[in-house]
C-alpha cells in the first residue's frame, strides 16, 4: 500500500547557514525533488531540541529531516556537533519508546550542494514511502 | 591518606555522635538532615546548629520524602552556604546534588556531603498509610543487617549504586555486620574532619569493598534482567500508551524531580497552548484528540531533559497519584540514552553533562551519509 501514498508529509529543520541555502540554491537551479517536505528554517541544527522532532512525530508527521552544515564547516563553528549529540538522544529515546527511529534522518549538506540536497529529499522521501504512514498520524490517545 | 576509621556500636546512634561531635568542635557550623515532623508521622529536612539538633534527627530514614538534592539546591540557589555545613544523603541523592552542582543549580563551596550504604526505602504511601512504627523497626533491621528491604519502592530494589562511593565523608555499613561502620572519607575535607574522632584506624577495608563489588554485580545483573522485561511491556506507542493511561498530567513527577530543575518549564508554558481553532483542526486530522493533549510528548519531552542526568532516585513514582510506573520508565530511558554517551550520572563531578560537551569523531551512527541508497534495502 504504502508506495502509492503521495501525502507523505516530511518535516525538515534546516540550519540558515548551509542546507537551508542549499535548498534555496537546488530552487535557483530548477532541481526538482519530492514536494513532500515542509522545510522549517532554523538559525543553526543545535538550535533544534530533540523535543521538535518527537513533536513532530508524535503529530503524525512521517519522517524528519535534519540537516546542517558538515562536521567543521558550522557557521558558530561547533553548534552541529551539539546537533549530532542532540539528535542521538532523540534517535535512542524514540528507539526506547518503540517509536521507528528510522522516520529521523540527520544529514550534513553543505550550502553549496544544491543538487545534494535535491538527491537526499529524495532519497529520503523514497526511504519513508516505503515505511508508510507513521501510526501516530491517526492515534487519537497521543 | 587516611583509609577510614571504624566505629563500633550501634549506627544511627553513632553517626549522630559523630555529626554531634564535629558540631560541638566547630568544625562544622550546621548539618541539614532528613527529622521526623512533630506529630511524627513523617519525615522532613532541617538545617540544625548546634543547640538546635532534633532529638528525631534521623541519618537514614526509611521514606524519600524530599529528594535531598532539592533541598541542597534550595539552600546554595542564591550563593554558597558562608560556613561549613554537613549534609547527609542517599546514595541516589548525592548523585543528584553532584549533577546538580554541574548545571550550577547548587554551589558546593562549604558543603559536606555524607552518604551511607543505603538498602533503599519505602514508598512513600505505604509510609504514610501503615504502620510508621514498624516500618521504621523493618528499615533500621536492614540498615544495620544491610539485607535486602521487603517492600521497598521498584526501582531501590533494582539499584545498583546504593553505596555512598565519592562522597565527602562515606558511612560505610556493607560488610560491618551490624556491629559499627566505618567513616571513610572521600576527599581531603572529609579527611580533616574525620580526624580526631575517637574510633580505631584501619588500613584495610578489603572486606567491605568485597562485598561492595559482589552486591553491585548481583545489582547490575538484576537491573538489567528487570528493565529488559520492563522494555518489553512498554515498547511501541501503543504500549507506551498503555502504560500512561492513567497519567492525569498532573506534572507531579516532573515539579519533585531533582534535575528538572527550570523555573519555567517548557511543558507548562504557553509554547505549546494553541487557540482551539488549531486544537480542532488537530482533532479533525486524527479524527479525535485526547485532551489535554501531548501526553505523550509530555513524558517522552521530559526523558530529553532529564535521562542523562536521571539517577533513578524514584522521587517521581512517590508523587505520581496515579501509580504510572514512572520510575522504571525513566530508569529504562536512562539507561539506554547514558548507554550511548558512555555517562553515569553523579560519578564524578568533572564528568561534564553529555549535550554541554562534544567529540570531534563520534556517533557515527546516529548521522547518515550524503548517498546511501535506501531503495536497495528493500
Amino acid at each position: 500500500m504504502a508506495n502509492n501514498e503521495t501525502d507523505i508529509k516530511i518535516v525538515a529543520f534546516l540550519c540558515n547557514w548551509c542546507t537551508f541555502t542549499a535548498a534555496d540554491l537546488a530552487g535557483t537551479s530548477r532541481l526538482k525533488y519530492a514536494p513532500n517536505i515542509r522545510i522549517v528554517k532554523v538559525m543553526c541544527s543545535s538550535r533544534i531540541e530533540p523535543v521538535f522532532i518527537l513533536k513532530a512525530l508524535l503529530d503524525g508527521a512521517d519522517g524528519v529531516l535534519i540537516g546542517g552544515c558538515a562536521p567543521g564547516d558550522c557557521h558558530y563553528s561547533k553548534g552541529n556537533f551539539y546537533a549530532r549529540r542532540k539528535i542521538a538522544l532523540a534517535k535512542t529515546l524514540a528507539e526506547s519508546a518503540g517509536l521507528d527511529s528510522d522516520r529521523i534522518r540527520l544529514s550534513w549538506i553543505p550550502a553549496s550542494e544544491g543538487p545534494k540536497f535535491a538527491h537526499v529529499v529524495n532519497e529520503f522521501t523514497e526511504h519513508i514511502k516505503n515505511l508508510g504512514y507513521n501510526p501516530a498520524r491517526r492515534e487519537v490517545y497521543i | 591518606m587516611n583509609k577510614g576509621l571504624w566505629i563500633e556500636g550501634p549506627i544511627k546512634k553513632g553517626i549522630l555522635d559523630f555529626l554531634n561531635g564535629l558540631l560541638a568542635d566547630q568544625k562544622i557550623k550546621a548539618v541539614l538532615m532528613p527529622a521526623k515532623n512533630k506529630g511524627g508521622d513523617s519525615y522532613a529536612w532541617f538545617l540544625m546548629e548546634k543547640n538546635g539538633m532534633l532529638d528525631s534527627a534521623d541519618p537514614a530514614p526509611p521514606v524519600m520524602t524530599t529528594q535531598g538534592a532539592n533541598v541542597v539546591s534550595y539552600l546554595t540557589k542564591k550563593g554558597p552556604v558562608w560556613e561549613k555545613t554537613a549534609v547527609l544523603l542517599r546514595p541516589c541523592e548525592y548523585r543528584a546534588v553532584i549533577e546538580l552542582a554541574k548545571i550550577k543549580q547548587v554551589d558546593l563551596t562549604n558543603l559536606v556531603l555524607i552518604s551511607f550504604d543505603c538498602p533503599g526505602a519505602f514508598p512513600l504511601e505505604k509510609y504514610i498509610n501503615g504502620d510508621p512504627k514498624k516500618l521504621d523497626e523493618i528499615f533500621d533491621t536492614c540498615l544495620e543487617k544491610q539485607t535486602e528491604l521487603e517492600g521497598a519502592r521498584n526501582v531501590c530494589t533494582i539499584c545498583h549504586r546504593f553505596s555512598g562511593t565519592g562522597a565527602d565523608i562515606e558511612i560505610g555499613l556493607i560488610g560491618g555486620k551490624g556491629e559499627g561502620f566505618w567513616l571513610v572519607p572521600g576527599s581531603r575535607q572529609g579527611e580533616e574532619l574525620i580526624e580526631g574522632v575517637a574510633g580505631s584506624k584501619t588500613d584495610n577495608l578489603d572486606v567491605r569493598e568485597n562485598a561492595i563489588s559482589e552486591r553491585t554485580i548481583l545489582q547490575e545483573t538484576k537491573r538489567n534482567n528487570m528493565l529488559d522485561s520492563f522494555q518489553e511491556t512498554v515498547m511501541g506507542p501503543e504500549n507506551l500508551l498503555n502504560t500512561l493511561s492513567s497519567c492525569i498530567n498532573c506534572h507531579n513527577c516532573s515539579r519533585v524531580c531533582p534535575i528538572c530543575f527550570c523555573r519555567e518549564c517548557y511543558f507548562d508554558s504557553k509554547a505549546l497552548s494553541s487557540e482551539a481553532d488549531n486544537i480542532l483542526q488537530r482533532a479533525q486530522r486524527k479524527g479525535g484528540l485526547r485532551l489535554p493533549p501531548d501526553l505523550l510528548l509530555f513524558h517522552l519531552g521530559r526523558m530529553t531533559h532529564m535521562s542523562l542526568s536521571c539517577v533513578s532516585c524514584g522521587a517521581c513514582e512517590d508523587a505520581c497519584p496515579a501509580d504510572v510506573p514512572v520510575s522504571m520508565l525513566f530508569a529504562l530511558a536512562g539507561r539506554n540514552t547514558q548507554a550511548v554517551f558512555e555517562y553515569e550520572p553523579g560519578r564524578s563531578q568533572d564528568e561534564a553533562v553529555p549535550h554541554t560537551v562534544f567529540k570531534f569523531e563520534e556517533l557515527k551512527d546516529f548521522e547518515t551519509p550524503y548517498i546511501k541508497e535506501y531503495s536497495k534495502e528493500q
